[in-house]
């Protein structure tokens, strides 16, 4: 991958990232926190941000979104696909990443 | 709570109230959580559910949610409560019945069968209110679980870390993979008798 198109990939999965986050914070913004991750004083920017400006962000070098679980666990647990006890991980890793936002928040 | 007497402030009760309802909340957490005579709920309950409300006690002991099963929708469901009320500022019952709708989307996605309701995860809250449960994290995986809160848990594992042995098979499960177990052994035998045709 090219650096242009290296810099042109990073600009859209911003730009989907922020209108997503927006749409939701404003649909419902409780909500939006426990699924995103986020703070309340950001989510309150993002809220507030012009088309202009999303693009303008979008825009920087740098990806604004993160892998939020840091946390080789809940991979594991997410990747693992025995029949019978899958739904069993899944609830495994829907734990912990509910109370991974707790931590953060 | 505060009561309210004007006419948008029991627009909003009603509201509260008739959301309870098409959860499935029974009507003592509709009397606990709303300023709404009783009359007036059960003319609700009844206009919403099209029957009257089941009678009796609500569930009152904590020692459900210490078995396997149940424990592990409680923490789900005390996991995403707690996300809610830590990062935004919203009522205590706002956050049960968003988080509540959280968990039943979980429930969506894995296929899994509605073990707590929300009278039950309603009652939790308010037993972690009363310091009677807490969450305690499991020394394996770190995830929050629902405990007693005068447990011992320096080494708590958590019961997915450490499964029991019959973890899950409840009778209603059995009866499910069995029927699943027909069908497909069904299938198998057209499949066979197809190919004989041919």
């Amino acid at each position: 991958m090219n650096i242009q198109n290296l810099h042109n990939e990073i600009r859209e999965a911003n730009l989907s990232y922020l209108i997503l986050a927006q749409n939701m914070i404003r649909a419902d913004r409780a909500e939006a926190l426990v699924r995103l991750g986020l703070s309340e004083d950001v989510a309150g920017i993002i809220e507030q941000l012009t088309a202009g400006q999303l693009l303008k962000i979008a825009g920087s070098n740098m990806l604004m979104c993160r892998f939020r679980f840091d946390d080789s666990v809940v991979w594991n647990l997410l990747l693992s696909h025995t029949k019978d006890q899958s739904s069993a991980q899944g609830m495994h890793a829907a734990i912990l990443m509910a109370g991974k936002s707790v931590e953060v928040a | 709570m505060k009561k309210t007497k004007t006419v948008l402030g029991e627009a909003r009760q009603i509201g509260l109230a008739s959301e309870l309802i098409h959860l499935g909340a029974r009507l003592q957490v509709l009397e606990s959580e709303t300023t709404l005579s009783r009359e007036r709920l059960l003319k609700l309950y009844k206009e919403i559910q099209k029957k009257s409300p089941p009678k009796g006690m609500l569930p009152f002991s904590t020692e459900w949610f210490m078995t396997w099963q149940p424990n592990i929708h409680a923490s789900l469901f005390m996991n995403l409560y707690q996300s809610l009320i830590t990062s935004s500022e919203i009522d205590e019952i706002d956050a049960v019945i968003r988080a509540y709708k959280l968990y039943r989307e979980y429930l969506v996605q894995l296929e899994m069968p509605e073990v707590l309701s929300i009278t039950r995860a309603w009652r939790l809250v308010k037993f972690v209110d009363a310091g009677m449960l807490t969450t305690t994290s499991c020394k394996e995986c770190t995830g929050h679980f629902v405990v007693h809160t005068f447990e011992l848990t320096k080494d708590y594992v958590c019961g997915l870390c450490n499964m029991p042995s019959r973890a899950g098979k409840t009778k209603c499960n059995s009866a499910a993979q069995r029927q699943q177990a027909a069908i497909e052994a069904a299938d198998g035998e057209e499949a066979i008798e197809a190919a004989v045709v041919v």
